[in-house]
């Protein structure tokens, strides 16, 4: 039984890299494709869209589940996938009022607790996935109920508010001409882009997604990069959690519901395999980007909210459709690509 | 081994304490989420009193304009204006009609184009993208309805600064990001009304328990605390329960009615809807379990013990079908059809210059003169409350 997994890993290892970016590719350039045809479309559906500031506006609306999106590939990458994401925004959104406001903490300190809340959520998701074996959907959806009840709890469903200014910069102020969660944003989204890509941590990640008992037997510290995908989960949900209340001046304890359905559906979007193995983060932040692109630029041409999501559901499908039928034809044209064995 | 237990014990410490935190809730004082101090309405002996009383206030607190102003607002006096109205969420029954009165004071004034749009979920985070996109767009004023007060005043402050009127109804931000509030009844009114039906239903020594939004929705926490301050006044022995969240859904409203009924049994005389989706729930659960107040009602309570009366705040069509069944006997309300309608007029009196800060009162219309209440809100009236009566003169 042991012998076999090897052999696999073996046999898969020297197409692995090729497979890899020209399936990516593929996808991004489907993704841009679809993007400038959007923007195209929109632009002459309504003179207010295609502007800097309308733009820019907009990327506050997408910082935060953009963070959020970043380590969520990762987990996807592994195989995995965090649904309790929008419920950790909930719990450290209020650890962060709570803490500022009840426990009289300086706001300063408030914001690392609304942080390190979001690691410790991230890492219970981990141990348990990682040491007693867990299935992260079951974990994370078991999770998702209960920091969501567990914000509301020490909130006592009350929200905080009254913020001083100072601390609305972050989700309201500008730095260099960006909205300062733009930066924020940028950041983070180069220095995992750069991770993914070019450390043997990030590299580790698509051999735990394509075979992970395989990976394993090639000596990857498979639990202990698991436990930080999942942390790092948290921790920028933590993030997002502080940028949020920082934007809305206020703490509730249903901040974050339903985030988790749209950060995965940006980064599935962006041609992370759902299954595992596959996705850049490049493409999860064009899949961000488009899916904020079409709220907008549907909502200012005209198309009401609730039409706009069956637009974004449509547009969802298409994109993997044509994702799909892309990819039969490059298959065919250069050789035929086995599905990837999922774990047993 | 260890590792496995510390981690199952690691667990049970969490649920025990997201548990623990939950009747620490429930049994704390009342606040409406925002610590404003209640004011609860002498009790039903005195009831003359009680429009005297608001007026006077009114004359008092005489007027502080506290509302916003937008900056550099083009005059669009007599002119043909588009606003666009961003309730709590579409596609349930009160937003339609208060849809619905928006379009009737449209047609009536002639000169005013109304666009409805919001998010299909009370969610506060989607009401800020629907209406920022709507200052983008480009619009003359906004009528909105808050999912969170604070929450929404950045983006509103944004419609001002871009000279967009903006009045709210139904559900209130800071005073100061938007001109007009178009309050829909006086909060201690609505507690006062509710508290009296219900027990004038289950006696002044009834208990009764609550299904509500969220604890920190605007509306209904600030009821549920002059509910608290009314019922402490004028039924000290009365007994509340439980007060539990359902959203605005359905299915959970009933699973939650449904819990409260077989965990208090006959402990339980009366169930509180505090909003038009909570309160048919309840009443559909009760019918369901069979513990209908009224002997000649379908669904009627074996033991008179076991009866629970719902008393609630909720749209007449919904209710309809518990009071043609005798389950339910009132239902509390203001009319939303009017409310809209109100919300037009306030916003086209501004637009025309006819409204400015400092007035006591407005014309709406079909609606009168309405008082302005609290420095820069207009008061749309008392509750209403329905019943087999007068319940089918209503469409909305």
């Amino acid at each position: 039984m042991s012998a076999l997994p090897e052999t696999k890993a073996l046999d898969d290892a020297p197409s692995f890299s090729e497979r890899l970016s020209s399936a990516l590719f593929r996808q991004e350039g489907v993704l841009v494709l679809i993007g400038i045809v959007a923007l195209v479309v929109l632009a002459f559906g309504s003179e207010n869209f295609l502007t800097v500031d309308n733009l820019l506006n907009q990327t506050r609306f997408l910082a935060e589940i953009g963070l959020i999106a970043l380590p969520m590939t990762y987990i996807i990458i592994t195989g995995g996938i965090d649904l309790s994401v929008g419920a950790i925004v909930g719990v450290s959104a209020i650890m962060l009022g709570v803490s500022w406001q009840n426990w009289g903490l300086p706001l300063e300190l408030a914001i690392v607790v609304c942080i390190i809340t979001g690691v410790i959520a991230g890492l219970v998701n981990g141990l348990f996935i990682v040491r007693v074996g867990v299935p992260p959907l079951i974990m994370t959806l078991a999770t998702l109920a209960l920091y969501r009840g567990l914000a509301e709890g020490i909130s006592e469903s009350r929200s905080v508010r009254g913020y001083p200014d100072w601390f609305e910069e972050l989700g309201q102020g500008s730095a260099l001409g960006l909205p300062t969660q733009l930066w924020v944003l940028i950041i983070f989204a180069i220095l995992f882009a750069v991770v993914l890509a070019r450390t043997t941590f990030g590299r580790s990640l698509y051999a735990i997604g394509n075979n992970e008992l395989g990976a394993r037997f090639s000596g990857i510290p498979v639990g202990r990069n698991k436990l930080i995908i999942y942390s790092l989960s948290g921790l920028m949900a933590g993030i997002a959690a502080w940028i949020f209340v920082s934007r809305t001046t206020t703490t509730r304890s249903d901040y974050g519901s339903g985030w988790e359905l749209d950060v995965i559906a940006a980064v599935v979007l962006g041609g992370t395999s759902i299954f595992g193995g596959t996705g850049t983060i490049i493409g999860t932040m064009l899949g961000i980007v488009l899916i904020q692109l079409l709220k907008n630029g549907l909502a200012l041409t005209g198309v009401t909210s609730d039409a706009t999501i069956v637009i974004i559901g449509s547009v969802l499908i298409l994109s993997i459709l044509i994702n799909n039928y892309a990819g039969a034809i490059f298959g065919a044209l250069t050789r035929r690509l086995r599905p990837t064995q999922r774990n047993p | 081994m260890t590792k496995k237990f510390l981690l199952l014990a690691l667990t049970l410490t969490l649920i025990v304490a997201a548990f623990a935190s939950f009747p620490v809730a429930a049994q704390d004082r009342w606040d409406g989420a925002d610590d404003l101090p209640v004011n609860p309405l002498d009790c039903p002996m005195a009831e003359g009193e009680m429009a005297a009383t608001e007026e006077a206030e009114g004359e008092m607190m005489m007027p502080e304009y506290d509302g916003g102003e937008p900056v550099n607002a083009p005059d669009l006096a007599g002119q043909d204006i588009t606003l666009v109205d961003v309730p709590k969420l579409i596609g349930v029954g009160y937003f339609a009609a208060t849809t619905q009165g928006m379009q009737q004071a449209a047609e009536e004034l002639g000169n005013v184009s109304v666009t409805t749009d919001g998010p299909t979920e009370a969610n506060i985070d989607d009401q800020i993208a629907v209406i920022d996109n709507y200052i983008t767009q480009g619009v003359n004023g906004i009528l909105f309805a808050a999912n969170d007060p604070v929450a929404i005043a950045p983006v509103l402050t944004r419609a001002l600064e871009s000279g967009i009127r903006v009045v709210g109804y139904d559900a209130n931000s800071t005073p100061d990001a938007r001109q007009w509030f178009v309050n829909q009844a006086a909060f201690e009114g609505v507690a006062k009304s509710l508290v009296d039906n219900m027990a004038e239903q289950i006696g002044v020594d009834g208990s009764f328990a609550i299904v509500t939004s969220t604890f920190t929705t605007p509306n209904q926490a600030r009821w549920i605390a002059e509910m608290q301050a009314y019922q402490e006044k004028c039924y000290p022995d009365m007994t509340w329960l439980e007060t539990v969240e359902a959203q605005e859904d359905n299915i959970l409203s009933f699973n939650q009615a449904t819990t409260l009924i077989n965990k208090y049994g006959p402990d339980m005389d009366g169930i509180f809807g505090m909003t038009s989706i909570a309160t048919p729930a309840a009443a559909e659960a009760v019918t369901q379990a069979a513990v209908c107040p009224l002997a000649s009602s379908e669904g009627a309570a074996a033991n008179e013990d076991d009866a629970v009366v719902v008393v609630g705040l909720a749209t007449p069509n919904a209710m309809k079908p518990y009071v043609e069944t005798q389950c339910v006997e009132r239902v509390v309300l203001w009319n939303p059809v009017d409310l809209g309608y109100a919300a037009v007029y306030v916003m086209r009196r501004t637009v025309d210059g006819e409204f400015l800060p400092g007035a006591t009162e407005v014309d709406a219309g079909r609606l009168g003169m309405l008082p302005v209440v609290n420095n820069s809100e207009v008061l749309l009236g008392p509750p209403f409350v329905f019943t087999a009566e007068n319940i089918n003169d209503f469409d909305f």
